[in-house]
């Protein structure tokens, strides 16, 4: 499963859920995936992806938030596994598109590539937390997880060189964001 | 709970907050702010205290926040400036995503601990160069205006904004 079939296939199951992601590839592709006006493109602040998400499903306990991390970045942020352990909205799903490397700056291997485990750092926080490898296995994941709770959706995926990026509009990604989710 | 547990700076917070339309609270305490915490839990129970591991993720909650609709406050010690840099730079600042902030001072006068001194010191100027408007809660009957007009100006502008409550404030020393 590359990146980007994953990136696809979450957005299959997405519905009018709101997708926030992380800097660089994961957003790139989810970009080339399906453009909505419900993603949340980052350009920056690498490790806040699974924060942002986690503050808007408390904001908004009646809109499902994805968020598409990666393996780089959630390692950068772990604190973020125990608070959202801690505060536990109903409606969170944190996708880790973990590709045991740091893809965006070149592909130095993360942690990961030696055996870090992150569906087992979410557990031990108290989050709901899976491994999937195939399309079909990421599919079921997500869609059995969204509305149950707050999970971590580890997918092992390959890289998958980016080939569009979304506008550099910050202004223009957040108005649209929050116009679609209703926070305007 | 008594006027005794509350100091008067600390309500003060807890009103100049309320007035400016924030209900949402992230923090990330230090001994000052366990005031401000009582005194929320105390009299306001429609305000959310929500607690972050480290400050750089207070501010990544905040936007999340933002972008539902809120108008969220961080709460955090100077010291923590330096772990939220990345996050106001990169994405409050340039996404205009407002945050009040809240500011418990470390290193300024009748600092006794040397490892907070420079950080302390340096909070306004840090807070200039990045382009982020501060004030200084002087007194404590002045703190829930200053907190008010912080945090008024800031989810007016859309950009963060910035409360100090310097030492001589919040421990009466100094």
């Amino acid at each position: 499963m590359t990146r980007f079939e994953a990136t696809r296939a979450v957005c299959n199951v997405a519905g009018d859920a709101a997708i926030i992601a992380s800097l660089g590839h994961p957003t790139y592709d989810l970009f080339a995936a399906e453009d909505r006006p419900r993603n949340f493109y980052t350009w920056g602040s690498m490790g806040l992806a699974s924060s942002v998400g986690l503050g808007l499903a408390l904001a908004r306990p009646d809109v499902r938030v994805f968020v598409l991390d990666g393996d780089g970045s959630l390692l950068m942020n772990l604190g973020s596994l125990a608070t959202i352990g801690l505060l536990r909205p109903s409606n969170l799903v944190v996708i880790v598109m973990d590709n045991e490397e740091y893809a965006t700056t070149g592909g130095q291997p993360t942690p990961t590539a030696y055996g870090a485990d992150l569906e087992a750092a979410a557990r031990a926080m108290r989050v709901d937390a899976v491994t999937v490898r195939t399309v079909p296995e990421l599919t079921g994941a997500v869609a059995r997880r969204a509305r149950q709770g707050s999970s971590v959706v580890v997918a092992k995926v390959t890289e998958s060189a980016p080939t569009v990026k979304p506008p550099l509009d910050y202004v223009g990604i957040k108005e649209r964001f929050m116009t679609a989710v209703g926070g305007r | 709970m008594t006027n005794r547990e509350n100091p008067r700076w600390a309500a003060g917070v807890c009103e100049g907050v309320h007035a400016a339309g924030s209900r949402h609270v992230v923090y990330v305490p230090d001994n000052p702010l366990s005031h401000v915490l009582r005194a929320f839990s105390d009299r306001f129970d429609d305000v959310a205290l929500l607690l972050a591991t480290r400050e750089e993720e207070a501010f990544g909650i905040a936007a999340g926040l933002y972008l539902g609709g809120k108008r969220p406050t961080v709460m955090l010690q100077s010291s923590g400036l330096g772990n939220s840099l990345n996050a106001l730079t990169s994405l409050l600042i340039p996404y205009q995503i407002p945050v009040l902030m809240i500011v418990s001072m470390r290193g300024d006068l009748g600092e006794w601990n040397a490892a907070q001194a420079p950080m302390g010191r340096a909070v306004r100027s840090i807070l200039e160069a990045i382009e982020i408007p501060h004030v200084t809660a002087e007194s404590p009957e002045t703190t829930a205006e200053a907190v008010r007009i912080a945090g008024t100006e800031a989810f007016g502008a859309q950009r963060p904004g910035a409360c100090l409550l310097p030492r001589r404030l919040t421990t009466g020393r100094g």
